[in-house]
């Protein structure tokens, strides 16, 4: 089975501190990860690898610098990796990116039987990557992925939705966006890590690579502006009441009327 | 001169810090309570190549960089300073020589299983008699046809509860000061080799280490390592490699510290403020925290010395009595700002202060280091 992951780094949430007056991530000094779910999905493409044989190939689009993550991957298991980098990938939104990264996907050969992303990152936590994604190459998807198995030429998987667990029959190819519980993430021998970085290569696309226009990428290509960003008011404490049931109730009564949430007329009813 | 990581460099210790976090720390207070060594966590560590950091892939080893091998063994130390002292040993003293001297079918046989962690490796130099002074060891090898016959005490042996290949110093031509030393590789299941109890020690206690006595045992000639009389070479060359591990490995435990107190300092309150924002005890954590990166620059420096073949003899011992003297300090500072709380097993602290006193001690005391740094600024 051919595989592909979608990977994205993103700050290590431990670390991440927000600039207050900006509105922004602070970069400076936080270390860059793989986004956990996309770990999730590395390790289901090479469980199922070594099920059923084929090859993983994991794909970012990001700055130089995410070769990194890349070279982890390698690490991990992937056969091949691909970074696309483009000054003008720049700024995208989560459309451009799907974009860009299907455009890539479209160029792989042999074309894959099953895209993989993580289901949502820990820095936007959009969720809609993969779904454009699929959008974009006329794939069926199911997102939220925590079970796969292989049945003939055809998927069987599950995700948990509602409180219900879907167990679904999907065709191949497909995308599917996978979530945690599917499969543990090991760690990492070291000798895994050396070879990764010192024998092993990462491939690079640029936007002529992938015969796209500036208009189309980046922030040119994107069609949402992020106009105003702010740190939720945090929630404040829960107030418990004791008593029995009458005064629980008045109690109520009165907080919810103080709130003007119930007509004065209707809480004396 | 690049003073950064590099990428892989950055990689490899967010992965062992990853592991050292979520298997190693949470298992520091029992074994050093208990003392007992934690096979099923080394089984772990054997399948992620711990044991064969510097060791080429074709034994084996993970084949990393001399850098990068430090900050493993730092990563590990600063989780749980008796397993990164086990790591530190079985890599630097144990299988590194057998590589840097053995031969082809000695790597075979013996660097192989030291590298994929099936055996523990030990160095096996220090006698009731001979510590500090290497030329009055006692232990004698006897050549009788295609055999040595050995004979002699080793005490203090890091690892040596849980061994199974050692390295053993003896001296084959007694008469010959220094050059009449040789290395025998010495499998622990051996006839004549007895380990003795586990030592009752202050810190470290997590690390079985016992004396070694050798009574009539027989081992083939084709178990020596190098020729005869190499003793003494392969015992510098190793030192100078083993002085980085145990510097690496003190950095961890002045990290543990330092990480430790910052968090102490900022939790507690005291006169309506956080103790963090008394300058006495940011003074505490700036001084500490300059040495740190000083040590860590002093371990790197020497390393890449090692990495590109040159001499780092004077640099490993300058790295190896300054990163062990700063955890000392560090961790005396720490128990300090933790005050009364830091005097009780409740917080790891005082352990960090037991567990760093020895690297001032071992492999080399930090007396030895100054006379090795003075006679190579004396002496070129």
């Amino acid at each position: 089975m051919e595989i592909v992951v979608c990977i994205k780094q993103v700050p290590d949430v431990p670390t991440v501190r927000m600039d207050r007056e900006r509105m922004t991530i602070i970069r400076e000094g936080v270390e860059s990860v793989i986004n956990p779910l996309d770990y999730v999905a590395m390790e289901a493409a090479l469980e199922l690898r070594q099920k059923v044989g084929g090859q993983v190939r994991v794909i970012t689009m990001g700055p130089p610098q995410s070769e990194v993550a890349l070279r982890e991957a390698l690490a991990v298991g992937a056969d091949r990796a691909i970074l696309l980098t483009d000054p003008a990938f720049a700024g995208a939104d989560t459309l451009a990116t799907s974009h860009v990264l299907a455009r890539a996907i479209e160029r792989l050969d042999p074309f894959p039987d099953m895209v993989l992303c993580g289901m949502q990152t820990t820095d936007s936590d959009t969720g809609h990557i993969g779904p454009q994604i699929a959008e974009e190459l006329g794939l069926p998807q199911v997102c939220g992925v925590n079970e796969i198995h292989v049945e003939g030429k055809d998927l069987v998987v599950k995700r948990l939705s509602d409180g219900f667990l879907d167990t679904i029959r999907v065709a191949l190819p497909t995308l599917l966006t996978v979530t945690k519980g599917l499969c543990p993430v090991r760690d990492l021998p070291l000798g895994a890590l050396e070879a990764a970085f010192s024998t092993k290569d990462v491939l690079r696309w640029s936007i002529d690579d992938l015969d796209l226009r500036k208009d189309e990428v980046g922030f040119e290509g994107s069609a949402t502006r992020v106009r105003r960003l702010r740190i939720p008011l945090p929630r404040g404490n829960g107030e418990v009441v004791e008593g029995s049931p009458e005064t629980l109730v008045n109690h109520l009564l009165r907080r919810l009327e103080a709130l003007s949430i119930l007509d004065e007329e209707d809480g004396k009813e | 001169m690049h003073l950064e990581p590099t990428m892989k460099q950055a990689v490899i210790r967010r992965s062992v810090r990853k592991f050292a976090e979520k298997r190693l720390a949470p298992a520091a207070v029992e074994m050093d309570r208990t003392g007992d060594f934690r096979w099923d966590i080394a089984e772990e560590m054997a399948r992620l190549q711990y044991f064969g950091l510097e060791i080429p892939a074709r034994y084996g080893g993970a084949g990393l960089d001399s850098v990068s091998a430090a900050i493993v063994i730092e990563e590990i130390s600063r989780a749980n300073a008796a397993v990164g002292l086990c790591v530190s040993v079985h890599n630097s003293v144990s299988a590194y020589p057998v590589y840097l001297f053995g031969s082809e079918e000695q790597r075979q046989r013996f660097l192989t299983p030291l590298a994929q962690g099936k055996k523990i490796g030990t160095f096996c130099l220090t006698e009731p008699n001979a510590g500090s002074d290497v030329s009055a060891l006692e232990t004698s090898a006897i050549r009788e046809g295609e055999e040595y016959i050995l004979n002699g005490n080793k005490i203090f042996v890091t690892n040596g509860g849980i061994s199974g290949i050692n390295l053993i110093f003896a001296k084959t031509k007694p008469a010959e000061k220094g050059k009449g030393f040789s290395v025998f590789i010495v499998e622990s299941e051996r006839e004549g080799l007895e380990k003795g109890p586990i030592e009752d020690l202050m810190g470290m206690r997590g690390n079985p280490v016992c004396p070694v006595s050798l009574r009539d045992c027989r081992v083939p000639s084709e178990n020596l390592l190098g020729v005869e009389g190499d003793g003494l070479k392969i015992a510098l060359s190793t030192l100078c490699g083993g002085r980085l591990g145990i510097a690496a490995q003190a950095l961890g435990i002045a990290q543990a510290s330092l990480d430790a107190s910052i968090k102490y300092a900022k939790e507690r309150h005291q006169f309506g403020k956080a103790i963090s924002e008394f300058g006495a005890i940011q003074d505490f954590l700036a001084e500490v925290g300059t040495r740190i990166e000083a040590g860590r620059l002093l371990i790197y420096r020497a390393c890449d010395l090692k990495e590109k073949g040159n001499n780092y003899t004077k640099e490993s011992a300058m790295a190896k009595v300054y990163a062990s003297e700063v955890a000392v300090d560090a961790t005396r500072a720490g128990v300090q700002i933790h005050g009364g709380y830091g005097y009780t097993k409740a917080y790891p602290i005082e352990r960090f202060y037991r567990d760093a006193k020895v690297c001032e001690i071992y492999e080399g005391t930090s007396e030895v280091q100054r006379m090795v740094i003075a006679r190579s600024l004396l002496h070129g």
